[in-house]
């Protein structure tokens, strides 16, 4: 059997970090780690190399679009996942999220079942 | 003896020769060698004197005709004096009336320059919001200098400054006004040609009105919604959530008791998430920033999907919901998500105003309006309907019919004001037919694509 998809996950809320987590697990993925800033989730990302980081849009260090942006400028993190969360839900932010260099973008509120086949759609055939 | 008693003789010739012509004279000549000498001595002074008689009488009478028309001239150069008086007491007067009319105006800027941008005309309005005093700015100043000169074009600032109204015949916008006090202003800007009495473009006229409170209140109230918006849902996202797991947790089953309750709970959540999305999306229709996502839209399965929607609660209520669409469907341009809100919107009024027993038809249907082709969506019930008075106001952010306050229908007063902006942006009109007591219909009518 596969070893499970590495996922870090990043959202200021503690609760809707908990919930992510919660998501990511029935997904069948493991958490490497859930930090509450942007600057954070950079460094974590960069020392782990996760197959997949979901991230908040507006999180305190730099934004989830920050973030984004910066993966998909290392060369290390080329084959890295990203699904964006946030509370814009209009086209204007959706598409700026992909704009960033998101795979995937979520707005809030998410269903929890919904997440969980978001995760699982971007992290098929991730080699663990 | 003279001439004329030499003539008395020769009988009727003198008093022919006297009225009459040098060929008259001629004839008596030939006619009485007796006394030719005479006669045409007579003849060659007479008619001197005819002729002078003559003429006198024609220098009199073109003296007479000479006096009407001096008397005439005078009288008409009179006239003509009393009309220029009136007509010059009239235009003083207008221009007073002009005049005090702009300087009556403290709270819009009104300045007149010439073809160049040089100030002409500076009201009191303009004094006040940009602090200097008509004096030192007429023929003193161009309008650009109050302009910052970040908004104009700097090779040719007072061109760019009216190149919207040279282009369109007007404008319409906000600009940022410098004052003499170095305070910058926003205001928005009418700006107009203005035309001398033969047409000719004589200069510009600049009316301003200072917006920079409103539209700090505006950005204010953006910010409270687009942060209220967020602080709403992030709370919501977790309710949801959390519920969900809850809801679905296959290992710990919940009791049928326990589930009514979290499903109470989700009804209500979700019915909070809702007002935060209609707040939301009145603000931005109110800040014209909102926009459609086009493509070809079936109708009928828009009607189809809010009849889905509504099922439940309408069976609750005891409601009967029936739907009418053309088999083949019925295809519009527009944005599926915006047009579903629409439609949910006026199936869950009908709903929610119509007492158990009642009915809601959903029909849809392909027309003529005006020669154009239109699709019909119209959603009729059976409830209590809407006082004709009220009917003007209902799509009025906030308003609420007196019949809904009445049987205590909960709601904010948002749906229809949303509903109606949706239409109105995809070209499409919303009417309401209502009796109270026995129903209502509303009518959305939309562009439709010829099949």
């Amino acid at each position: 059997m596969d070893a499970p998809v590495r996922v870090l996950v990043a959202d200021d809320e503690e609760d809707i970090r908990l919930l992510v987590c919660v998501a990511v697990r029935k997904a069948g993925g493991t958490v490497v780690a859930a930090v509450a800033d942007g600057t954070e989730a950079l460094r974590v990302a960069s020392a782990e190399r996760p197959d997949l980081v979901v991230l908040d849009v507006s999180m305190p260090g730099a934004t989830g679009l920050e973030v984004c942006e910066a993966l998909r400028a290392d060369p290390g993190s080329s084959g890295c996942r990203v699904l964006l969360l946030s509370a814009g839900a209009s086209p204007d932010d959706v598409a700026r999220g992909l704009a960033a260099g998101a795979d995937a973008y979520l707005p809030k509120p998410f269903t929890v079942a919904g997440l969980v086949a978001q995760v699982r759609e971007l992290t098929v055939g991730t080699p663990a | 003896m003279t001439a004329v008693a030499a003539l008395r003789p020769a009988g009727p010739g003198v008093p022919a020769l006297l009225a009459g012509t040098a060929t008259a004279g001629l004839v008596v000549l030939l006619a009485d060698p007796g006394t030719p000498v005479l006669l045409v001595a007579a003849a060659a002074v007479a008619l001197p004197v005819v002729e002078l008689a003559r003429r006198l009488r024609a220098q009199l009478s073109a003296a007479a005709d000479l006096e009407q028309q001096r008397r005439d001239l005078v009288t008409r150069g009179q006239s003509t004096a009393d009309e220029l008086e009136v007509a010059t007491r009239m235009m003083k007067a207008r221009a007073q009336t002009m005049t005090s009319v702009i300087d009556a105006v403290t709270e819009q800027s009104i300045i007149g320059t010439d073809r160049d941008g040089l100030i002409r005309v500076w009201n009191p309005g303009a004094e006040r919001m940009l602090g200097l005093p008509r004096a030192e700015v007429v023929r003193v100043r161009s309008i650009t200098d109050f302009h910052d000169p970040e908004d104009l074009d700097q090779a040719a600032p007072f061109a760019s400054l009216v190149q919207g109204a040279q282009d369109n015949g007007s404008d319409v916008r906000d600009w940022t006004y410098l004052t003499t006090d170095g305070r910058q202003l926003t205001v928005s800007v009418a700006i107009t040609p203005r035309t001398d009495d033969d047409g000719e473009q004589a200069g510009w006229n600049f009316v301003g009105t200072d917006m920079t409170e409103a539209r700090a209140a505006e950005r204010l109230k953006d910010q409270f919604v687009s942060l209220i918006s967020h602080e709403l849902r992030t709370p919501l996202s977790s309710i949801l959530g959390y519920l969900e797991l809850v809801m679905d947790d296959e290992e710990q089953p919940l009791t049928d008791e326990q589930r009514q309750y979290l499903t109470t709970v989700e009804r209500n959540a979700q019915r909070l998430l809702r007002l935060v999305g209609d707040l939301l999306f009145t603000a931005q229709v109110d800040a014209g920033r909102f926009t459609l996502q086009p493509e070809d839209v079936d109708l009928a399965g828009i009607v189809r999907a809010a009849e889905d929607t509504a099922r439940v609660t309408a069976a609750a209520r005891g409601v009967a919901v029936s739907v009418e669409v053309p088999a083949e469907g019925l295809v519009v341009r527009g944005d599926a998500l915006r047009l579903g809100q629409a439609c949910d919107n006026l199936v869950s009024n009908a709903v929610k105003f119509t007492p158990a027993g009642g009915s809601v038809t959903l029909r849809l249907s392909a027309a003529e309006r005006d020669g154009a082709p239109v699709a019909l969506l119209s959603v009729s019930d059976t409830g209590v309907g809407i006082p004709t008075g009220e009917q003007g106001k209902l799509f009025t952010s906030f308003f609420r019919a007196s019949t809904a306050r009445r049987n205590a229908v909960p709601g904010v007063g948002l749906g229809l004001t949303i509903t109606k902006a949706i239409t109105t942006a995809h070209g499409g009109t919303l009417d309401v037919a209502s009796a109270e007591g026995r129903g209502t219909t509303f009518t959305l009518a939309l562009p439709r694509l010829e099949s």
